[in-house]
């Protein structure tokens, strides 16, 4: 996986808007779709699980302990690499599109570029190699492979705030900062929350790949299941990941929509 | 109209201040020549000053001096004697009124947000701010009900343009920069905007410094107007009878065009003239003793007789004729615009 | 922390360059198939869609969940269905692909302004002309900014698939984790690593050219 451009994730914000088929239920049940396939999709492995006759290898994995403990520590990696990417990367996009530095900012630019073309599993394996296992080094690999799309997104969102609103402000007697954060900030709240999505996603899925250097999580399932051919295993864990990712990808779709100032 | 509340830094008894510019320049680093050229220039207290010249003359960047969103690069700017210079620029800034052509309204804030951007900045009561917002959305007539609450979005452009002027109005400074304020309307839309303006400025008479390429709308609106070449020249600055009467040189004559005289006499009121007693017999036209004489010339030239008649309040009182129109045009000249 | 040996990679390198080259090869054809593929589909999709409300929003929801599902998690479900190796790495990449695609065709085709459809339509060209003589080209712009978007995805993508015995450069990233410990780990896993980047940037680089020379001078 790499970083998705910023632009299409501006256009993310874009295209997720105005058009509502007509009628008034669709809306709200097309809003609650992901939740409902979500739902669905995990009824049908339940009872599919349910219903086999499982081996004593994948009745270990496959009880409630094991995987609400995968799902946990999962999540953990999830949610603390992302507060930490937020309080990170957004202070220093500020700082960044604020740079009068011409130097600064692209070098900045041209790092972001190579780090896009980075492979997250290299990020992670070169980490583990170089540093050592476990969950500190996935933690500081996420950040790390995480930081760039809310980086990108911050500058992006700064630099798409209308500058004759920005000069208004100005004009009007604001401080830099207050103009920062009454107007610039609500402005480009849309395209850096749509980076932090992006960046909650991105967490979930090297989250999985983490497992390859014991920091737990839901692919530790999918590696057994694959490595010991149990099938049952690898389903369970593979769509309960995928499960997170599309819930937890729905919930900051929620509260994107939430936080966007009313009036755009 | 409520009384001025706000000093800041500018203090004065009745509101109004006036503005100096002395040698104000502006050389931006890398052009050869300066953007704006020792610019001089004396403003009275409660006077709309019109700057007009074509793009790129520098009028812009003049103005924008005055507030320092610019900075000069030499030079003095005083208001009400306070050396722009050495204030806060942040605090200067919460006491001059600033409308820019593209209006810069916050499209994430209500219009009443919007409008009391200031007064908040200004540390004003809730009360004190939730009324201004109404007496201003009634002044420039915008039901304050049913427009408070909306969006910059549902707002068309003229509607977006009065906010605008409102929102700089909000705080009451006794300065206000406008720089191509109607420049974003058509032309229908921009009468009534002028015309509503007009009045407004009637009744508060702020020390305005109003930048427009549109010479019609700097004779409509000025007391004086600066008529600017490169570099922010002042090739003359004056009422606006004097410059159409006496324009001091062929560049200012190219700003006004054919029919100087015609323009002038629409800055005179009938009541200015002379009138004759009331023709034996009623005219086929009648002209309002508060029209002005352009009006009068028209409905002459329209009937083809040798006078029609004036009224007031709907009773004949004179009649006017061809001789008395040139001769109340020959007797304004050089005395300044009138009414 | 292993101390980093820089004779030790050079030698390294130096006597595994066609390996490389081979896996280089391997990972670039990997992608390019895939993106090929999904940029027939995604775009056949994005022309079906582009102009129904409700089929478009479907159509791309669709695409941006699946873009959601984590990689590891596809290439091992489609493993017991397709084996390993080739198969699910390109299934998985398609899968990736098209969201970019997709999007990016029904944004680029309304893109094109109302105005200039109405012309070409009033000067009597049929809906198939004005696609293919006015919109596309409006909107290859943009949908070459979407295939460029899925290239850059599949190429990081495709480094995981090495995991299901996937060609390419993951091989030799996971090479290096599964030595940890012996001294050519960090040689394996950095030069998988670093070629990946390196790819990835000529493959950008490579966008940038095409853009600038197919792209019609009007639009730019």
């Amino acid at each position: 996986m790499s970083v998705v451009e910023s632009e299409t994730v501006a256009l993310q914000t874009v295209g997720r808007g105005p058009e509502k088929p007509t009628g008034r239920a669709w809306p709200r049940i097309r809003r609650f779709m992901p939740v409902i396939v979500v739902a669905a999709v995990l009824l049908a492995t339940w009872l599919w699980v349910s219903s086999l006759q499982l081996d004593s290898i994948e009745q270990r994995t496959l009880n409630a302990d094991y995987i609400v403990a995968r799902i946990r520590e999962h999540l953990v990696l999830t949610v603390v690499a992302s507060v930490l990417v937020a309080v990170l990367a957004i202070p220093f996009g500020i700082a960044v599109s604020r740079s009068r530095s011409r130097m600064f900012t692209a070098t900045v630019v041209g790092i972001a570029n190579i780090g896009q073309a980075t492979p997250a599993i290299g990020v992670v394996i070169l980490l583990a190699i170089v540093w050592q296992t476990g969950f500190t080094t996935a933690l500081v690999s996420l950040v790390a492979y995480s930081f760039l799309p809310v980086l990108r997104n911050t500058m992006a969102g700064l630099e798409q705030v209308d500058p004759n609103i920005v000069e208004s402000a100005r004009g009007m007697g604001m401080t830099p900062w207050q103009v920062l954060r009454r107007v610039e900030l609500p402005l480009a709240s849309p395209v850096i929350l749509a980076g932090l999505r992006t960046a909650l996603v991105f967490a979930v899925g090297v989250a999985t790949v983490a497992t390859f250097i014991n920091a737990g999580g839901l692919g530790d399932m999918i590696i057994n299941g694959l490595k010991l051919q149990r099938f049952p295993v690898l389903l369970v864990g593979a769509v309960l990941v995928a499960a997170i990712a599309v819930l937890i990808d729905w919930l900051a779709g929620l509260v994107e929509e939430w936080v966007r100032p009313r009036g755009m | 109209m409520t009384a001025p509340t706000n000093t800041g830094p500018f203090s004065t008894a009745n509101g109004a201040v006036g503005i100096e510019l002395e040698h104000v320049s502006k050389v931006y680093p890398g052009q050869a020549q300066p953007a704006v050229d020792s610019f001089s220039m004396t403003i009275e207290p409660g006077e709309l000053v019109m700057l007009v010249g074509p793009s790129g003359c520098g009028k812009t960047t003049t103005m924008k001096m005055i507030n320092r969103i610019i900075e000069p690069s030499s030079g003095s700017i005083r208001i009400d004697g306070n050396d722009v210079l050495s204030l806060d620029p942040n605090q200067l800034r919460r006491h001059i009124g600033y409308v820019i052509q593209q209006i810069g309204l916050f499209p994430h804030l209500t219009i009443e947000d919007n409008i009391a951007t200031v007064p908040r900045l200004l540390g004003w009561s809730k009360k004190k701010t939730a009324d201004r917002v109404e007496e201003l959305l009634t002044t420039v007539q915008l039901d304050p009900g049913t427009f408070a609450r909306r969006y910059p979005r549902q707002l068309s452009g003229g509607q977006q343009q009065r906010v605008g002027v409102a929102r700089a109005l909000a705080a009451d400074p006794p300065v206000m920069l406008m720089d191509e304020p109607f420049g974003a309307t058509d032309p229908i839309t921009r009468e009534k905007l002028q015309a509503e303006f007009l009045r407004l400025q009637a009744d508060i008479g702020k020390t305005i410094i109003f930048v427009t390429h549109d010479f019609e709308e700097a004779i409509k609106l000025g007391d004086r107007i600066a008529v600017l070449g490169e570099r922010s020249r002042i090739e003359q600055f004056d009422t606006p009878a004097n410059i159409l009467s006496a324009p001091a040189n062929d560049y200012v004559a190219s700003f006004i065009g054919q029919g100087a005289s015609l323009k002038r006499l629409a800055l005179i009121p009938v009541s200015e003239a002379r009138l004759a007693p009331v023709a034996t017999q009623p005219s086929a036209a009648q002209v309002d003793i508060e029209d002005n004489l352009r009006d009068a010339l028209d409905l002459l030239v329209l009937t083809g007789g040798p006078s029609i008649d004036v009224s007031e309040g709907g009773r004949v009182v004179g009649s006017i004729d061809h001789a008395a129109i040139s001769a109340a045009l020959r007797a304004t000249s050089g005395a300044g615009r009138v009414g | 922390m292993t101390g980093f040996d820089w004779h030790n990679l050079i030698v390294f390198l130096g006597r595994r360059y066609d390996d490389i080259f081979e896996l280089v090869g391997e990972h670039l054809l990997v992608v390019l198939m895939s993106v090929g593929i999904a940029l027939v589909l995604g775009t056949g999709i994005g022309l079906l869609v582009w102009n129904k409300p409700i089929t478009r929003s479907v159509a791309i929801s669709t695409a941006a969940v699946m873009l959601t599902i984590p990689s590891l998690a596809l290439l091992a479900l489609l493993s017991p269905v397709l084996g390993l190796g080739w198969g699910p790495t390109i299934v998985a990449l398609v899968f990736y692909s098209l969201l970019p695609i997709i999007r990016n065709t029904v944004v680029g085709l309304r893109e094109v302004p109302l105005p200039i459809l109405e012309s070409a339509r009033g000067v009597g060209m049929g809906p198939i002309r004005v696609l293919f003589t006015m919109q596309l080209p409006i909107a290859w712009p943009i949908i070459l900014a979407g295939v460029r978007i899925a290239v850059q995805l599949t190429v990081g993508i495709a480094a995981i698939a090495a995991y299901v015995a996937g060609p390419g450069l993951g091989q030799y990233i996971f090479k290096g984790l599964s030595s940890l410990g012996s001294k050519n780990a960090l040689n394996y896993a950095l030069t998988g690593t670093v070629s990946v980047i390196i790819l990835a940037l000529l493959l950008d680089a490579v966008f940038l050219l095409i853009a600038r020379y197919t792209i019609s001078r009007g639009l730019k």
